[in-house]
């Protein structure tokens, strides 16, 4: 602790403080006992620590160290020459650092600069609804649901009645049209928005008027993408294009806007107006259909508290009768508001994970994100300091003979600190080229369209370097302090062994084990998990299934597409089944909430035809399945074991489902009971669902499944097109492959396990080259002492073993430490998904085992070395 | 710079320089105002304000003798000055001054 005093302390005044210091600690030590004492001096010591103290040292000296700068800086590039390995080493580990701090920094600046660019971005809000849910009630969860979608009429009775309003828009995306223009037909994404919208978002208009737009009802707007796609060179201004919107309709294009960029929360292609969205005239007066995400922006001075008492107010004149209804029918405790309007600053939308929204991103990303790059910058580190300890032998001389030439401690410390400067500037510009680099794959991993522009392009500099000098000084810091602290006399005299006494290495080593441990063990588990979704037996067939969109909007259209593709398709031998759902896996789902005997329940529904349950080789467990030819299956339903087991049934085949609440019939008559399947990801349990052919109340046909005969797909693929085609001509061939469709619902996990498996390679192949460095030295310490070994008669096996058994001890170690923290981590993580693989022991056998195996690869090739020396060769100088 | 002005603590401090004489260093500096006020000073702020107020003028240092129970080190022995002794009265009376224009302030019942 004095020490430290003293190393900031000037000089002059040392004295006098040390003396009251430990006068006061005389006293304490009387008065409050040794250990409070203790804790009081060190106390007293750091509250020295402060300015008016340090900036009474004087500078001079450190002028005087400039002078040898030069000097410093021409020894510093000579070590680095001499000592090639330990310079790549050292250089690799800390570019692939900063590479990392690099791209880690760009995601997190690409994360904040979300809807940044509109001007009007202070005053844009976007509504949301909260209401109480009886679902995460009863799971114990809390019951106020988030959600952006909201009644048509409250945002135009806002509107209109609120003053502090300024602009309004709706903002509907997701829905897909066929868009028509001469031969050209495909189907597109259409988002339906408000004359406002160009008024209040800083997209900017390319063609057209901001304040004339979607005046009339059939106008739609571009992005030049698609105009081009449609249009090629032609100005696309007036041209007259159909579009499917239940029916086919015409539209003028009126305006050219830009594409978002990369980080807006909002996107889109293909612009039309709201008024054009499906029963658009019916929901205008519907205040219980929430499916109008909505967004306004205030006058400039305007108060979002004023707003907020008015709209409140609004709703309940407006909504008072209905939500006490709700409250009644949903059986929502008091003090709980059946439905309250929140609001959500535009720029806080993208890491709002309350509400879901597109692209919406949790801020533990780029906390794990930044973890790593801690991580693996610690690593490299380390390296550093126990490689600069464990060469210090052979710097022993030097430091002695500047010692006796006259340089004083702190340009000793200069010096090898400006060593470490060198390298990690060195690091810096290949760090800086490696992140150029690796950020398509980077971009391609976290699904982000980050590109380095001029501006950014210099603050990231800044990061790098920032980066760069903080580990130069960390890093270099301890073997500085510790080469400069050699006596003169004791180094000159000779006779020192240049053995490494550097004890402060092997923690070290150690704590790098950890974190390599720790990591090997996290993508162990993680891989293991994700080859378990992707093998795992989902109770349902979803190989060589094509999942095609009918293009028929939602009516009846759609189940007769089914029909006349199964007949086309019937004499086609490549295909084994055609089916038609309402809707795929991973496509979307449909639940119905219903009360029995005053209990809330609720069951997953999809609409099918009787073909469905062969298709996807459902297994029976009782009934039967659908069968076109009896007319009452058209009300009935085929449930899972999860619904039998939710309603108590015991013979599921007498009971009736009465999900319609229906009063006076019995409901639907169960005909058949299949085996569980996942429906759903993995991520969550199987619930209550059940099959239905009543087209008038579980909707149409949507999507068709088509099975193909086992093999090649290619021409199987073409001949399915092909037959689309002939049948419809206008309308576009989109298909998927439904085993894509179930793999891609742990996309993200996916993304975020390749992510760390390549940080944990990384991180390995760091540590692994210190590893390597310090096995080399060892082993060159211990040349003479293996060559008096092998002359009295060692084996190559023995001098092996010698030279790797404290490496492997230090891999036990670090073993036995980072198990139980990869315990932890991982047992969240698995949390997360419903069924998960057990964390077994082998996992972690495993896993140390291929640290060990890595480890002892990495220090075998120095022993071997060493081992394999003649004696001669090593002894004939003494 | 003008006027010199002293803060309450660089005042209190100089003080009492003034009251321990030969044996005001910072140790001792906090024992006594420890004592007399029942107040907790910190040792580093002691010293920081007296090195500021030798910048000053009004205290000067030397080294006094060495003795075995502080460990080896010497007392650095603060003596108050003739400026730093004006600078107090004028502090006092300025204060004293002031205080005769507060009208007819009295404590009422304790």
């Amino acid at each position: 602790m004095l020490r430290f005093l003293q190393w900031f302390c000037p000089p002059a005044l040392v004295e006098g403080i040390e003396g009251d210091l430990l006068e006061a600690f005389e006293y304490d030590l009387k008065e409050v006992g040794a250990k409070r004492a203790r804790l009081r001096f060190i106390w007293s010591v750091l509250r020295f620590f402060r300015l008016e103290i340090i900036l009474r040292n004087r500078f001079s000296i450190q002028f005087i160290n400039t002078i040898m700068w030069g000097n410093y800086f021409k020894v510093a590039t000579r070590n680095m020459a001499k000592r090639k390995l330990y310079s790549f080493i050292n250089a690799i580990g800390l570019s692939i650092g900063i590479a990392f701090c690099v791209l880690i920094y760009l995601y997190v600046e690409d994360e904040k600069s979300f809807d940044q660019f509109h001007h009007n971005k202070d005053q844009i809000y976007r509504l949301n609804e909260s209401s109480y849910s009886v679902w995460a009630a009863q799971r114990g969860e809390d019951p106020m649901h988030k959600s952006a979608y909201l009644p048509l009429p409250l945002g135009t009775a806002m509107k209109d009645e609120i003053p502090e309003i300024k602009y309004l828009t709706r903002f509907n995306d997701g829905a897909t049209a066929i868009f028509r223009y001469e031969d050209k037909v495909f189907t597109e994404r259409i988002t339906f928005v408000e004359s406002d919208f160009f008024k209040m978002f800083s997209f900017p208009i390319l063609a057209g008027s901001a304040d004339q737009l979607f005046k009339d009802k059939h106008e739609i707007v571009l992005t030049p993408e698609i105009a081009t796609k449609y249009f090629g060179k032609d100005d696309p201004m007036g041209k007259i294009i159909t579009l499917d919107l239940q029916g086919e309709k015409q539209f003028t294009v009126t305006g050219l806007i830009e594409a978002p960029p990369s980080n807006s929360s909002l996107s889109f292609k293909i612009l039309v107006s709201t008024e054009n969205q499906f029963s658009y005239e019916r929901n205008r007066e519907q205040w219980g259909n929430f499916s109008y995400p909505t967004f306004i922006q205030l006058h400039q001075n305007a108060n979002l508290t004023d707003l907020k008492q008015k709209a409140d107010k609004l709703i309940e004149q407006k909504m008072g009768d209905r939500l006490e209804r709700w409250r009644k029918d949903g059986n929502i405790p008091e003090g709980y508001p059946v439905f309250e309007l929140t609001y959500t600053n535009l720029a806080d939308i993208h890491l709002d994970t309350e509400v879901s929204w597109e692209k919406v991103s949790d801020p533990k990303y780029s906390w794990i994100l930044g973890g790593i790059a801690l991580l693996i910058i610690l690593i490299a580190s380390i390296n550093y300091i126990s490689l600069a300890l464990t060469t210090s032998a052979s710097r022993k001389i030097e430091v002695g003979i500047r010692k006796v030439v006259g340089a004083q401690k702190k340009q000793l410390v200069s010096q090898f600190g400006m060593e470490s400067m060198v390298l990690a500037f060195v690091s810096l510009l290949i760090g800086l080229s490696l992140a150029f680099l690796f950020l398509p794959a980077f971009n391609e991993f976290t699904g982000k369209g980050i590109v380095m522009g001029d501006t950014n392009l210099i603050r990231l500099i800044g990061v790098a370097f920032t980066t760069a000098m903080v580990v130069g000084l960390i890093a270099g810091s301890y073997p500085a302090l510790f080469l400069s602290g050699f006596l003169p006399a004791a180094v000159l005299k000779g006779g020192f062994t240049s053995k490494l006494s550097a004890g402060f290495t092997k923690p070290l080593v150690v704590f790098q084990f950890f974190l390599s441990a720790s990591m090997i063990i996290c993508s162990v588990i993680m891989n293991r998990q994700m080859e378990f979704v992707a093998t795992k037996d989902l109770g349902f067939d979803h190989e060589q299934v094509l999942v095609i969109p009918t293009q028929t909007g939602w009516n009846e259209e759609a189940d007769k597409v089914v029909e006349q593709f199964r007949n086309k398709l019937n004499t086609e031998t490549s295909v084994v089944h055609v089916a038609g759902t309402s809707s795929s896996f991973n496509q979307g789902w449909s639940r119905y909430g219903y009360k029995i005997k005053e209990e809330n329940k609720s069951a997953y529904v999809y609409r099918v035809d009787p073909a469905y349950a062969g298709l996807l080789n459902l297994e029976f467990i009782d009934g039967r399945n659908f069968d076109e030819s009896i007319a009452s299956d058209s009300t009935g339903i085929i449930i899972n074991e999860a619904l039998a087991r939710d309603m108590g049934w015991k013979n599921p085949l007498d009971e009736y489902l009465n999900w319609r609440e229906d009063s006076v019939g019995l409901g639907s008559k169960v005909i058949g009971v299949v085996k569980d399947y996942h429906f759903l990801s993995l991520e969550r349990d199987i619930e209550p669902m059940f099959l239905s052919m009543d087209k008038k109340n579980t909707g149409y046909l949507t999507t068709m499944l088509v099975k193909l005969s086992p093999g090649e797909i290619s021409d199987k693929l073409e001949r399915v097109k092909k037959a689309w085609t002939e049948l419809y001509p206008d309308k576009p061939f989109d298909y998927t492959f439904m085993d894509q469709d179930v793999a891609n619902q742990y996309q993200t996990y996916k993304r975020w396990m390749k992510i760390t498996s390549l940080s944990t390679s990384f991180a390995i192949f760091i540590a692994c080259l210190g590893l390597f460095g310090l096995a080399g030295i060892n082993a060159i310490n211990r040349t003479k002492e293996i060559g008096i070994r092998k002359v009295m008669g060692a084996e190559l096996s023995n001098i092996f073993v010698m030279l790797n058994k404290q490496y492997i001890w230090l891999a036990i170690i670090a073993f036995a430490l980072a198990a139980p923290v990869s315990w932890y981590v991982m047992n969240k993580w698995l949390g997360s998904f419903k069924y998960a693989i057990p964390m077994s022991w082998e996992l972690f056998a495993v896993s140390m085992l291929t640290g060990l195996v890595l480890a002892l690869l990495t220090v075998s090739y120095h022993a071997i070395k060493a081992a394999l020396i003649n004696p001669a060769e090593t002894l004939k100088y003494e | 710079m003008g006027k010199e002005y002293l803060g309450e603590f660089e005042e209190l401090v100089l003080t009492m320089v003034g009251i321990l004489g030969e044996e005001a260093y910072g140790n001792a500096i906090v024992q006594e105002i420890k004592e007399r006020l029942g107040r907790e000073a910190n040792l580093s702020a002691v010293h920081v304000t007296l090195y500021r107020l030798e910048d000053k003028g009004h205290v000067k240092s030397r080294m006094g003798g060495a003795s075995s129970t502080r460990g080896g080190r010497r007392k650095r022995i603060f003596t108050i000055t003739n400026a730093g002794v004006a600078m107090l009265k004028v502090m006092k009376e300025a204060r004293t001054d002031l205080w005769k224009l507060v009208p007819q302030l009295k404590v009422v019942s304790v």
